[in-house]
């Protein structure tokens, strides 16, 4: 039984990591060998050259993606913690009913709002710019139910102790409740990363210009009418997937943590 | 002195200061809200009984972009699209995340390890895993001189069967799309589920084990009530994400002017996206206020289902 279950455990692991396997081999490959029967990991003759074809414009790609990423994650820190708190340490009328829309917003699709979105966007004229995805990205319900959610397991006699003393909310909330909540903190900011890391809905909708693209957007440059190139297209893959690879293996208690923690709410 | 009290509390002065403070915090969030969530989904309803198209010359025309989309077979053929991929992966992402959480839940060696790497497709790009399947589900051919293709099709080969179109195939596209979001999606599920089995109160097994359950009857007598809350809470967030998926059918079958062979993975979504990029802004709307409602109205069922099988108050 339990030889079994190790069996049944490797055999889907390995069809979990083939898909990376094949990207990591294939982008060292010509075009043919990437096709050819039979498949072989090691490729028979390495070459650069995909990833040569990238030098043009993936930096750029990168850097973008890097820029809009980290600043779009920072923005959804400060709505959400600052949400969380006034809707956790605070007490005022209508809290509840504001939360609950909140919550209720996380069932809408993204593609329902699309129109509307697009139009005051372009109205601000913020459109083919990142600071229209740094807007879009900055109001984040799941984050600041996450944290929410946290903070409300702190003890009140903190907040109450420093009222006492005469501090200020916001020095309350700088000073006391946010250092405690850090390891919320992390786990929100490793899933912003991953969220804005990986997004190609908002950029393919709102970035035109070639040296504004973001790395998954500019991953499609590969997808022509008439031909796939796969060499260049895996060699792009790749990068893209090391940050993220590199975060998880740190940080992996975090994904975990922020995975089982969503679900509280049940 | 009750009545004192009360008469106290319910004196609070009106505070100036106490309001700013409340917005300072409230309006960095409040306002996204509002701007970019709120505000589009009652101007999308709106736009929905109108023909606008970006111009300045736009009316309401009341009924007809629901009545051009109900009456349009090709409508039809998205919602059905839309209904396979969403029961198909919900089933299979929830029953396996399920079967792996229940085989993990507990310490032993390599579990961290086998943990880790089922969740770990879940962190990457869609469009870098649809690459990457695209590359393992490519066609064979000749072209090359030499039978060519990819990884699966070489695996069928070498065991006497029949190499398939898969991705450019008409019947087998959606199949693949639905292959590739299980694989990357149910670790998530397993993760929500090994944390909520965790909680499960020891002594309900115990007390079943002397009763003389079976397994079976110990999954559906303890566990399943047990983590129910969770379970329902993966079930509504995973059929939402059905609703919304686009990524895998622009990436892997065909881009902007996709949704695969004879429109065979065109998903409700992918035309919102579509009609979008073809300015049929009041059309969209219309189609984003339907798929708005089938949600909610899941929603609602679900919740009045839940009643029948979630159990909240187990300890």
């Amino acid at each position: 039984m339990n030889i079994l279950k190790y069996v049944l455990l490797i055999i889907v692991a390995i069809i979990m990591l083939l898909p990376l396997v094949v990207v990591a081999s294939s982008s060292f490959k010509m075009e043919t060998e990437i096709f050819e029967f039979p498949f072989h990991i090691i490729p028979r003759n390495a070459i650069l050259s995909n990833f040569e074809q990238l030098k043009d414009n993936f930096p750029l790609y990168t850097w973008n993606s890097i820029k809009v990423t980290f600043i779009t994650t920072v923005v959804q820190l400060v709505t959400a913690s600052t949400g969380a708190y006034v809707f956790s340490k605070i007490q005022w009328k209508g809290r509840n009913a504001i939360f609950m829309l909140y919550v209720m917003s996380m069932m809408i699709p993204s593609q329902a709002v699309t129109v509307p979105q697009f139009i005051i966007v372009r109205n601000l004229g913020l459109f083919d710019s990142h600071a229209a995805i740094v807007l879009l990205g900055a109001f984040t319900a799941v984050g600041t139910f996450l944290i929410r959610q946290y903070m409300l397991s702190i003890p009140e006699a903190y907040n109450e102790a420093a009222r006492i003393d005469g501090a200020r909310e916001w020095t309350i909330f700088a000073r006391i409740i946010l250092p405690m909540t850090k390891p919320v903190l992390i786990t929100q900011a490793i899933f912003s990363f991953r969220y804005f890391w990986n997004d190609f809905y908002t950029p393919l909708l709102y970035i035109i210009t070639p040296t504004l693209k973001t790395l998954p957007l500019g991953m499609t440059d590969f997808t022509t009418e008439q031909y796939v190139y796969y060499g260049p297209q895996m060699a792009a893959a790749l990068i893209s997937i090391i940050p993220v690879l590199i975060i998880f293996l740190i940080g992996q208690k975090y994904f975990i943590q922020g995975v089982s923690a969503a679900g509280v709410k049940g | 002195m009750g009545t004192k009290k009360t008469a106290q509390l319910g004196k609070k002065p009106f505070s100036i200061v106490k309001m700013v403070t409340i917005l300072s915090f409230l309006l960095p969030s409040f306002i996204g809200f509002v701007v970019f969530v709120l505000a589009p989904m009652i101007w999308s309803v709106i736009l929905s009984f109108t023909n606008y198209r970006g111009g300045p010359n736009y009316k309401f025309i009341g009924l007809e972009n629901y009545i051009n989309a109900f009456s349009s077979p090709d409508f039809w053929s998205y919602l059905w699209i839309t209904a396979k991929y969403m029961v198909i992966t919900v089933v299979f992402q929830i029953a396996l995340g399920l079967f792996f959480a229940v085989l993990l839940q507990n310490q032993f060696r390599g579990c961290g390890f086998f943990r880790g790497v089922y969740y770990l497709p879940n962190i990457l790009a869609s469009v870098a895993v649809g690459i990457a399947f695209m590359t393992m589900f490519r066609p064979v051919s000749e072209a090359a001189g030499a039978p060519n293709g990819g990884i699966v099709n070489g695996f069928l080969i070498s065991l006497g069967l029949q190499p398939s179109q898969f991705l450019a195939g008409q019947d087998t596209a959606l199949g693949v799309i639905i292959l590739v979001s299980i694989w990357q999606n149910f670790g998530y599920y397993m993760v929500l589920f090994i944390g909520s089995l965790q909680n499960v109160n020891t002594s309900l097994y115990e007390a079943a084990d002397m009763d003389g359950a079976g397994w079976w009857k110990k999954f559906t007598t303890v566990t399943i009530p047990g983590i129910s809350p969770i379970l329902f809470y993966g079930i509504t967030v995973a059929i939402i994400r059905g609703f919304q998926m686009f990524d895998y059918v622009y990436v892997m079958t065909g881009g902007q002017f996709g949704g695969g062979p004879a429109g065979s993975t065109n998903v409700l979504a992918f035309d919102i996206y579509k009609m979008f990029t073809q300015s049929r802004y009041g059309y969209a709307s219309a189609e984003a206020v339907i798929l708005m409602a089938i949600i909610l109205v899941l929603t609602v069922v679900q919740q009045k289902g839940q009643k029948k099988w979630v159990v909240y108050d187990v300890v």
